[in-house]
């Protein structure tokens, strides 16, 4: 009986000690490779030649300011949304003027490959790129978008994603762009 | 089997893990990294590296710890050996090779629910000594981690149409899409499962008659 206590509560120590260990000398090197994979995914929805990027200190979704020189070149928008297959995570880059999409970044996604999987793929991505920040997105199925409408084509076999994607935008990207004018200006 | 297993070679110790109690085709274990990860080969070769390094280290201490552990809470011991190596094996992971962690995703912590290693742990690293548990560990990491590769390998050309990510195909090629998604997965090991059985059958007559 006293055997068996002494075994498991030694084995639990030691196992909590080792793990202690190994994640602390590795901690620096995960957090680098997240905030690594962070900038990659920013530096594609606002690029610049030296781009800066910082977290604003705001409530509600995230947001990152772009500087290249000390001039602000945009902002990012850190959106969820609920996909097909589960939480899709995604930045959207708008101009400094706040009135134009530069860009969206899937960071996060586990739709299905091939199908709700294509939206990482430029020929959708790339699709938000000069839309209209200030307006709803629209999505329209099988006929050419009217980019002048903010229309995006759905992926077609993948409504269900193409709709969270623009659903997700519509209902933060406004509210987001709202809380830059008030507290950041 | 326990003191038998002492006695035999290292080399049949080792190959048994690839083909006769091979543990994806023969001991069907493990099935859930083996169909939910196999989208690529890549990927097959992370989950099962991980594995074996898993396997290895928890049969090493088990043989090890084996006579010092009573048997009452001999399970809940490993199952912390086997929890504290696949934690290791995911912060290793994430650190150092952080795209492989992304397309792994839960299944690198879901091994310390994977019957291989707790299977082996129980059947052999408790009844043989350090040194053999070792040779069997590799033996079984190897098969799972090979197992792995051709899954990997047959489902990437057939539904991605490319090998470790390099594609084979022209721009006219259309993958069938099927095989990277949970049937191709089913689809594939019941073929392959199939093939090794039938292969192993044709060299051991035994086995027909069985």
């Amino acid at each position: 009986m006293k055997k068996m206590i002494i075994v498991l509560t030694g084995v639990m120590v030691l196992s909590g000690l080792v793990l202690a260990g190994t994640f602390a000398s590795l901690a620096d090197r995960i957090e680098a490779n997240r905030i690594a994979a962070l900038y990659a995914s920013l530096e594609r929805v606002l690029p610049g030649t030296d781009p800066v990027y910082e977290e604003l200190d705001v409530e509600g979704p995230t947001i990152y300011r772009a500087t290249d020189a000390g001039d602000i070149i945009g902002y990012a928008v850190r959106i969820q949304t609920q996909g097909y297959g589960g939480t899709i995570t995604m930045l959207v880059g708008v101009s400094p003027d706040l009135e134009t999409i530069r860009g969206v970044e899937f960071a996060e996604q586990v739709e299905t490959p091939g199908l709700g999987g294509r939206i990482t793929e430029p020929g959708f991505r790339g699709q938000f790129a000069g839309l209209d920040a200030d307006e709803p997105i629209e999505y329209v199925l099988n006929v050419a978008p009217d980019r002048e409408e903010n229309e995006i084509q759905a992926i077609s076999g993948a409504t269900i994603t193409s709709r969270a994607v623009v659903r997700g935008i519509n209902a933060t990207l406004e509210p987001a762009l709202e809380t830059i004018r008030r507290q950041v200006r | 089997m326990a003191d038998v297993a002492v006695h035999r070679s290292i080399t049949t110790e080792f190959m048994k893990g690839i083909v006769r109690d091979n543990p994806v085709f023969v001991q069907v274990l493990g099935m859930c990294p083996v169909l939910a990860v196999t989208t690529s080969v890549a990927n097959g070769i992370g989950m099962g590296l991980a594995t074996t390094f898993v396997l290895v280290f928890s049969t090493l201490i088990a043989s090890t710890v084996k006579g010092v552990v009573p048997n009452q809470v001999r399970i809940p011991v490993y199952a912390v050996v086997i929890a504290t190596f696949v934690t290791i094996a995911d912060l290793v992971l994430k650190a150092f090779f952080p795209p492989l962690s992304a397309s792994l995703g839960p299944y690198v912590p879901l091994i310390v629910v994977n019957c291989i290693i707790m299977g082996r742990v129980e059947a052999f690293a408790t009844r043989n000594r350090p040194g053999i548990s070792l040779v069997d560990a590799l033996g079984m990491g190897a098969g799972f981690t090979l197992s792995l590769m051709v899954l990997g390998a047959v489902r990437e050309v057939l539904g991605s149409g490319a090998l470790l990510g390099v594609p084979l195909f022209g721009e006219g090629f259309s993958p069938m899409l099927v095989m990277i998604l949970p049937p191709g997965a089913f689809l594939t090991l019941g073929i392959l499962m199939a093939v090794f059985n039938a292969v192993k059958a044709k060299n051991d007559p035994v086995l027909i008659r069985t």
